[in-house]
């Protein structure tokens, strides 16, 4: 229960009043209403007594009267009895009371109980007008006579011509009224009622003198205890200081419109209050007081019809009450009500009372059980057909007016009403007892209500407050009687009387008792008081009250009042929320939500709706959808249309994983444009990889070092392109203006079941200018006006959208909040949570910075190559941006794999040179063989060739590469020596012209995949000054290539190079087709410069020296060896090898033609070749072979030639030989097997076959020799020669 | 049988709440929030009076008209909640009390789990075998 203003006693007495009718003449009620007042209405605000009365009672013992109220109504009698059911209208008229009175701002206590924190409002100002109106709408019934009419006023105005005429028609309808049984209503305590005269005199108008002589003539007509002259209207009405008078009315007609004007006024008090309007766009002003039956408001309706249109007009205007009084008049007001109350009033009451004990004395001589045995043999003069016939019926049993046991219960009133609550209760109890044993229970049940209200309300309090008659009474009516109007009364009063006592257990109990379904509204405010209660207990009960509330709530919203409704479920959610009830806070968050959305506070409901999305939800996915599409619809509502994107609602959906971001500076990705291929660079799809990212870093670190001569500026730091949560995010990243910046982020989770489609998502970004840096302007970009500022990326802007029937659109965004990793450094950071700066979305904003935009374009860029092949392709630089592009440069993780042609040769003019090789396309700079037999030698600087380190500066013409423009660079590729598939990445680098930016420079990354197959294997061999090539076709492709030619040998070298070719198809290419092998053997001779020399088996020569070919050779031979020195080392030392070949290629039906070059390097140039020593340390046995005799077979298949194979050992062995060689270009034809003794120093020449199917050079020194000594039982031992043997075959 | 059986966590959220699904889930939510009032009511006064030793029965919470809402509470003040039907006469105390007991071993045998972490949902599938067995079968 929740605090009341007034104190229950109070409340109590207030419940029961004298009640005093008004009957007023014509002339009269038009003085009255002067001031826009009715006469009742005129008198109400000094209805309360402020001096204290005194009565006698029966034992003449003086009693005081102490604040006192009468209550006074004007007399409109009705014909319809009342009913034991409110009427609608009049529950109309508590809705509307109960709508109009809403919690004021800041009346909220709070509470804490437990963990629990609650706030709300503790007074419930709505539940006492609720109450008050209630109690006062109360229809008057047969078993009390508590709200009977005690007294009448007939007044009269003294400009009546003749009053006294006025007064005896007053009278006589007055009587008329109550006698002639027509009007059921009123009714009236006593038969002869107090008729008290009144002369009114309007002041302003009237004549003084007269209405004194007729006040002199009621004086002695009526007796000088009956009639008074009252004098109002001291003043003329006029815009005089009306403001300094006080207007006591406005209070009391605040209320009493409400309760006797019912709706008119009620239409106009809805009116008033703006909000009330909003809510109700029904009940509008136009809503006519006509509409409804007069009749229906017997109780309410103190005035007619015509007056109560009048008194809505005269209440719509404000203020304005009482204009013709002075102060002087109020006092005579009070003056009179206190004479009439002292003079008239009480002691009527008095002597009615006295009239009733004496009654009831007198017939106490019979004893009661004689009474009542008297009674039931002879009828009795009551009609008691009552309790044997109809026990439980209330219309059943009624008392006729003149019963005892009611003269009883009429004392028992005029003694409450009086204030003698001792004498009332011990009448009521013995009512009670009468009524119990006639088994009235309406009776009963009224009597031990008011006999627990009087024992409450005994000073002192002699006896304890006997709540079971209350809880009795209370159960009759419901139960019994059926009469729930008067059951609540009951309710009410006990609930007080128990709160004032503490006992909110019960009080609430009674409370939850009372509600049912035949009304909502009672039900709610009974429910909210439960729930008042619960949190008032000792130990407040925190979960019942959220409860109670909630079903208040939930009544409150089906009776109606939204607003009621909403603050019990708000109230109530401090109970519920974060507490892990899930489903609970759901509902009443969706009950918020759409409570808010009918009262028009979409905020609120957007946030409610929001808070059931944001959760993790236990609903199922229908339920999940309903809410989603609730939230939407009423989003959609609550958009402001301006403010973007300040109005726009932070969105609980979808999820997104913040931490998940990666932020991508840089410009879009732009697929490749015809068959230009542009740089791959960085993408945000890219997977983070450790190891990629420091390669990156060093590729990065080597460039700068490069660009600033050698050494590293201190401030290094890698550029970051794509940041995302592992990379290092403390530093604020640099990023360039002109929108390059793209922040995206992945991780989209979603809890609800139901499937989301999101559109049209949009970054939103927050600007701050750098306070301390002064904003530079550029002269040359219009648009770089500001160069060093803060961004923050702070929100993703998205459309939600949800497809069930209907598609709700709703825009919104989310805020991007991004934690740092987890530091785990020190003590603190372990034991705590704590998370480091993350910077990712703060980016710098700098000056422009070149860009190429994706501007560096591949030509011709192959997939796949064969191992060496030589491949010419494009690389173009745009540069897109506004400013100047310089300090290009290249850097690879795979130098040998490129070549933009050395510095020394000039580009142009460009290859090929010879018309055969521009047939081919051939990336070769050839010459047309002139000597055949001479050789070509070509002196070089090794330094040409050399690079400082793998890092290419690519020259651009003037050094700068000017904004728009592009250029087009030839770049020679060669595919990797090795199979497979080879990850080869380039950073370009470059610088701005600008200086002094912040970012020093820019880099550009491309990966490339190439996949190389196999093409030839080159083994070289030398033994003196012959130098044998071994070249074997071992590409497995058999689709692809067709067959390889060997083009030409080079040989670079600082005292070798190769002087002629021995083999004797010298002008023919070398052509090898799959698994085919050669042996080309050449001399060798000695030279004093590093020279290159080129041997062609072709028409053509390649010039080796120049570009590519020369440039892809050093890289290799950088490529092998690490250090510089060791370097020019090998390249003193050794003779290298430069095979070039051709290879045909068959693809798609035409026949295409690669090339290739295959280095090798050969050592030991010169030297003989060693004598084999011994074998083996047991067996001293030496072994040679030579050819012993060559016979030319001359044949135009085949040559066939007869060899021996010379044996000699030391000792005596077993030998064991045979002629096998896998080589398919001869064959061992004949015995080519012999098993054999070798005697110590002898010699023995064994024959051997051989034939040859074309002309070349041969090696016959594969025959294998296994030899083991002849007593031994060890394996034999393998014995070959070192020395070749060679064999040409010469074409006939 | 129950019609609604409920785990309540020390600190009052719950750890397990299972109805029957023919009824309305949210209903017995509510009850069973509102029957926590009257089992810290209970538990504070027997702790004045008694002292250590206290029967974690705590018999009839509450009755509504439609449902009677017992309650138990163990040693570490993990609430057991189950609401009955009212009609259902044939439950006595006796079988309620030895549902509360079923029902606490059972609990035990899911915090004895090592992968469960104390404070945490139950998910355990024994525990949900058992609480349906003592749920009303609704065929």
């Amino acid at each position: 229960m929740a605090q009341c203003v007034q104190s229950v006693q109070e409340l109590v007495q207030d419940s029961f009043t004298p009640m005093v009718a008004v009957l007023c003449s014509e002339t009269a009620e038009r003085m009255s209403r002067k001031n826009r007042l009715s006469f009742a209405e005129l008198l109400r605000p000094f209805c309360r007594l402020t001096s204290e009365g005194h009565i006698r009672d029966p034992n003449n013992v003086l009693q005081s009267v102490k604040g006192l109220r009468i209550s006074v109504n004007g007399l409109c009698p009705s014909l319809k009895p009342p009913s034991s059911t409110l009427t609608p209208a009049q529950r109309q008229v508590l809705h509307h009371i109960v709508l109009s009175s809403q919690p004021q701002e800041g009346a909220v206590s709070s509470i804490s109980a437990g963990d629990y924190q609650l706030s709300f409002s503790g007074t419930t100002p709505w539940f006492e007008a609720y109450r008050e109106a209630f109690l006062q709408t109360m229809p008057s019934s047969e078993h009390e006579f508590l709200n009977h009419y005690l007294a009448c006023l007939l007044v009269v105005s003294s400009s009546e011509t003749v009053p006294f005429e006025q007064f005896l028609k007053l009278s006589q309808e007055q009587h008329q009224i109550q006698h002639s049984g027509e009007y059921s209503s009123p009714k009236w305590f006593i038969p002869n009622t107090l008729k008290y005269y009144v002369l009114l005199h309007d002041v302003s108008q009237g004549d003084d003198h007269r209405a004194e002589t007729v006040f002199e003539d009621m004086k002695q007509k009526y007796g000088s205890q009956g009639c008074y002259l009252l004098k109002i209207n001291s003043r003329s009405e006029g815009p005089s200081d009306q403001d300094q008078m006080p207007d006591p009315w406005s209070q009391y007609l605040h209320k009493s419109q409400t309760h006797t004007h019912t709706q008119t006024l009620c239409t106009g008090h809805v009116l008033s209050g703006s909000a009330a309007c909003a809510l109700f766009p029904g009940v509008t002003s136009d809503t006519p007081s006509q509409s409804l039956d007069t009749a229906a408001l017997p109780q309410l309706s103190a005035c007619d019809t015509s007056r109560r249109a009048s008194d809505s007009i005269t209440s719509g205007a404000p203020g304005g009450h009482g204009a013709c009084l002075t102060l002087n008049d109020h006092d005579r007001i009070r003056q009179f009500i206190q004479e009439f109350t002292f003079r008239g009033l009480l002691p009527h009451v008095e002597k009615n009372i006295r009239q009733l004990n004496d009654q009831l004395v007198s017939r106490k001589g019979l004893s009661r059980s004689l009474f009542t045995a008297t009674k039931k043999w002879f009828g009795g003069g009551k009609a008691p057909e009552k309790s044997v016939a109809e026990p439980k019926s209330t219309t059943g049993l009624l008392y006729p007016p003149e019963a005892p046991e009611l003269q009883i219960r009429k004392m028992a009133d005029l003694c409450f009403l009086v204030q003698h609550y001792e004498l009332a209760y011990s009448c009521y109890h013995t009512a009670k007892k009468d009524f119990l044993s006639d088994q009235a229970m309406l009776y009963a049940a009224g009597a031990l209500e008011m006999a627990a209200v009087s024992a409450f309300l005994q000073p002192g309090a002699p006896r304890p407050y006997p709540a079971h008659y209350m809880d009795t009474a209370i159960q009759t009516y419901k139960d019994t009687c059926r009469n729930m109007v008067l059951a609540e009364r009951c309710t009410l009063l006990s609930v007080d009387i128990l709160k004032s006592q503490g006992k909110y257990a019960e009080a609430a109990t009674l409370l939850i008792k009372m509600t049912s379904e035949d009304s909502d509204l009672r039900s709610a405010l009974l429910l909210e008081q439960a729930a008042h209660c619960f949190v008032n207990m000792k130990t407040p009960m925190v979960r019942k009250f959220a409860f109670h509330m909630i079903l208040a709530g939930h009544r409150f919203s089906k009776a109606g009042q939204r607003r009621h409704a909403l603050r019990c479920y708000c109230q109530a959610m401090q109970v519920y929320q974060d507490r892990g009830w899930s489903l609970a806070e759901d509902h009443i968050n969706f009950t918020i939500g759409r409570q808010s959305f009918t009262l028009q506070q979409t905020e609120k409901a957007v946030d409610a709706f929001k808070v059931i999305l944001e959760k993790e939800s236990q609903q199922t996915a229908t339920q999940q959808g309903a809410f989603l599409r609730e939230y939407l619809y009423v989003t959609t509502f609550s958009l402001s249309p301006g403010g973007w994107p300040e109005g726009l609602s932070e969105l609980p959906l979808p999820c997104i994983d913040s931490s998940a971001t990666r932020v991508y500076f840089g410009p879009e990705r732009r697929p490749a444009e015809g068959e230009k291929q542009a740089a791959t660079h960085v993408s945000l799809d890219q997977e983070y990889d450790q190891d990629t990212a420091t390669m990156w870093c060093q590729l990065e670190l080597q460039l700068v070092c490069a660009a600033n001569k050698g050494a590293a500026p201190s401030a290094f730091q890698p550029a970051q392109y794509c940041l995302h949560s592992q990379t290092d995010n403390l530093r604020r990243p640099l990023a360039v203006l002109q929108g390059q910046s793209n922040p995206h982020t992945r991780g989209v989770e979603e809890p609800l079941k139901v499937a989301l489609s999101l559109s049209d998502l949009t970054l939103l970004w927050r600007f701050t200018a750098d306070g301390d840096e002064a904003v530079l302007s550029n002269e040359d970009a219009p648009t770089a006006l500001v160069l060093s500022c803060f961004y923050t990326l702070c929100n993703v802007c998205i459309d939600l959208c949800f497809c069930a029937g209907e598609t709700l659109l709703v825009r919104g965004r989310q805020e991007l909040k991004i934690q740092g990793l987890r530091l785990n450094q020190t003590k603190e950071e372990k034991m705590s949570v704590r998370h480091g700066r993350d910077e990712r979305l703060n980016p710098i904003v700098t000056a422009p910075m070149p860009s190429w935009r994706y501007g560096v374009f591949f030509l011709h860029f192959p997939s796949a190559l064969l191992c060496g092949e030589i491949r010419k392709a494009y690389i173009e630089f745009c540069n897109m941006s506004s400013v100047g592009l310089r300090g290009l440069r290249v850097v690879s993780t795979h130098p040998t794999f490129f070549t933009f042609g050395s510095s020394s040769s000039p580009h142009t003019p460009d290859t090929p040179v010879t018309p055969h090789s521009a047939q081919n396309c051939s990336a070769y700079k050839t010459v047309v063989a002139s000597e055949p037999q001479q050789p070509p030698h070509v002196l070089v600087a090794a330094q040409d060739f050399l690079q400082p380190s793998s890092i290419i500066s690519i020259p651009i013409e003037g050094g700068i590469l000017k904004p728009g423009a592009s250029m087009q660079l030839p770049l020679w590729l060669r595919g990797p020596d090795k199979e497979g598939v080879h990850e080869i990445n380039f950073l370009f680098y470059y610088e701005s012209t600008e200086k002094g930016g912040k970012i020093s420079h820019r880099v550009l990354r491309h990966t490339v995949f190439i996949c190389s197959s196999r093409s030839l294997s080159v083994q070289p061999t030398s033994s003196g000054t012959l130098v044998f090539v071994d070249v074997e076709n071992v590409n497995l492709s058999e689709a692809g290539v067709k067959e390889f030619h060997i083009v030409q040998v080079s040989s670079c070298g600082q005292r070798w190079c190769l002087q002629s070719c021995i083999n004797p198809s010298y002008h023919k290419e070398w052509c090898l087709s799959s698994r085919e092998r050669a042996k080309l053997c050449f001399r060798a001779v000695q030279s004093e410069k590093y020279t290159f020399a080129d041997l062609n088996l072709a028409s053509e020569r390649v010039v080796s020296s120049a570009t590519p070919c020369g440039d892809f050779f050093f890289r290799c031979c950088e490529a092998q060896t690490q250090s510089p020195a060791e370097q020019a080392q090998t390249l003193e030392l050794d003779l290298h090898l430069i095979v070039l070949w051709k290879a045909f290629v068959v693809e798609d039906n035409k026949q295409l033609i690669l090339e290739g070059q295959l280095h090798v390097a050969l050592q030991n140039v010169g030297q003989k070749s060693t004598e084999p020593q011994s074998v083996s340390t047991t067996l001293s046995c030496l072994l040679c072979s030579t050819i012993t005799s060559l016979t030319r077979i001359h044949s135009k298949v085949l040559t066939r030639a007869f060899l021996g194979l010379y044996l000699w050992s030391q000792r005596r062995v077993f030998c064991c030989s045979e002629g096998a060689d896998p080589c398919t270009l001869f064959s061992w034809v004949g015995k080519s097997q012999y098993r054999l003794v070798l005697s110590p120093e002898e010699v023995l020449c064994l024959p051997l076959r051989a034939c040859f199917y074309s002309a070349g050079v041969y090696d016959l020194s594969s025959c294998r020799v296994l030899v083991r000594p002849i007593q031994s039982d060890a394996p034999p031992e393998s014995v070959h020669s070192h020395c070749p043997a060679l064999i040409i075959i010469n074409n006939a | 049988m129950a019609v609604c059986i409920a785990v309540i966590a020390k600190e009052n959220y719950p750890l397990y709440i299972r109805s029957v699904p023919t009824q309305n889930e949210l209903k017995f939510h509510y009850t069973v929030h509102t029957s926590l009032d009257v089992v810290e009511e209970k538990i504070s006064a027997v702790g004045k009076s008694i002292g250590d030793q206290r029967e974690l029965y705590l018999g009839l919470l509450y009755p509504t008209e439609d449902y009677k809402v017992y309650g138990y509470v163990t040693n570490s003040k993990v609430k057991f909640v189950i609401v009955v039907d009212s009609s259902n006469t044939s439950l006595r105390d006796n079988e309620i009390r030895s549902m509360f007991r079923k029902l606490h071993n059972s609990f035990t045998d899911v915090m004895c789990n090592p992968f469960h972490n104390p404070g945490d949902q139950i998910q355990s599938r024994t525990f949900d075998g058992i609480v349906s067995g003592m749920m009303v079968q609704t065929a």
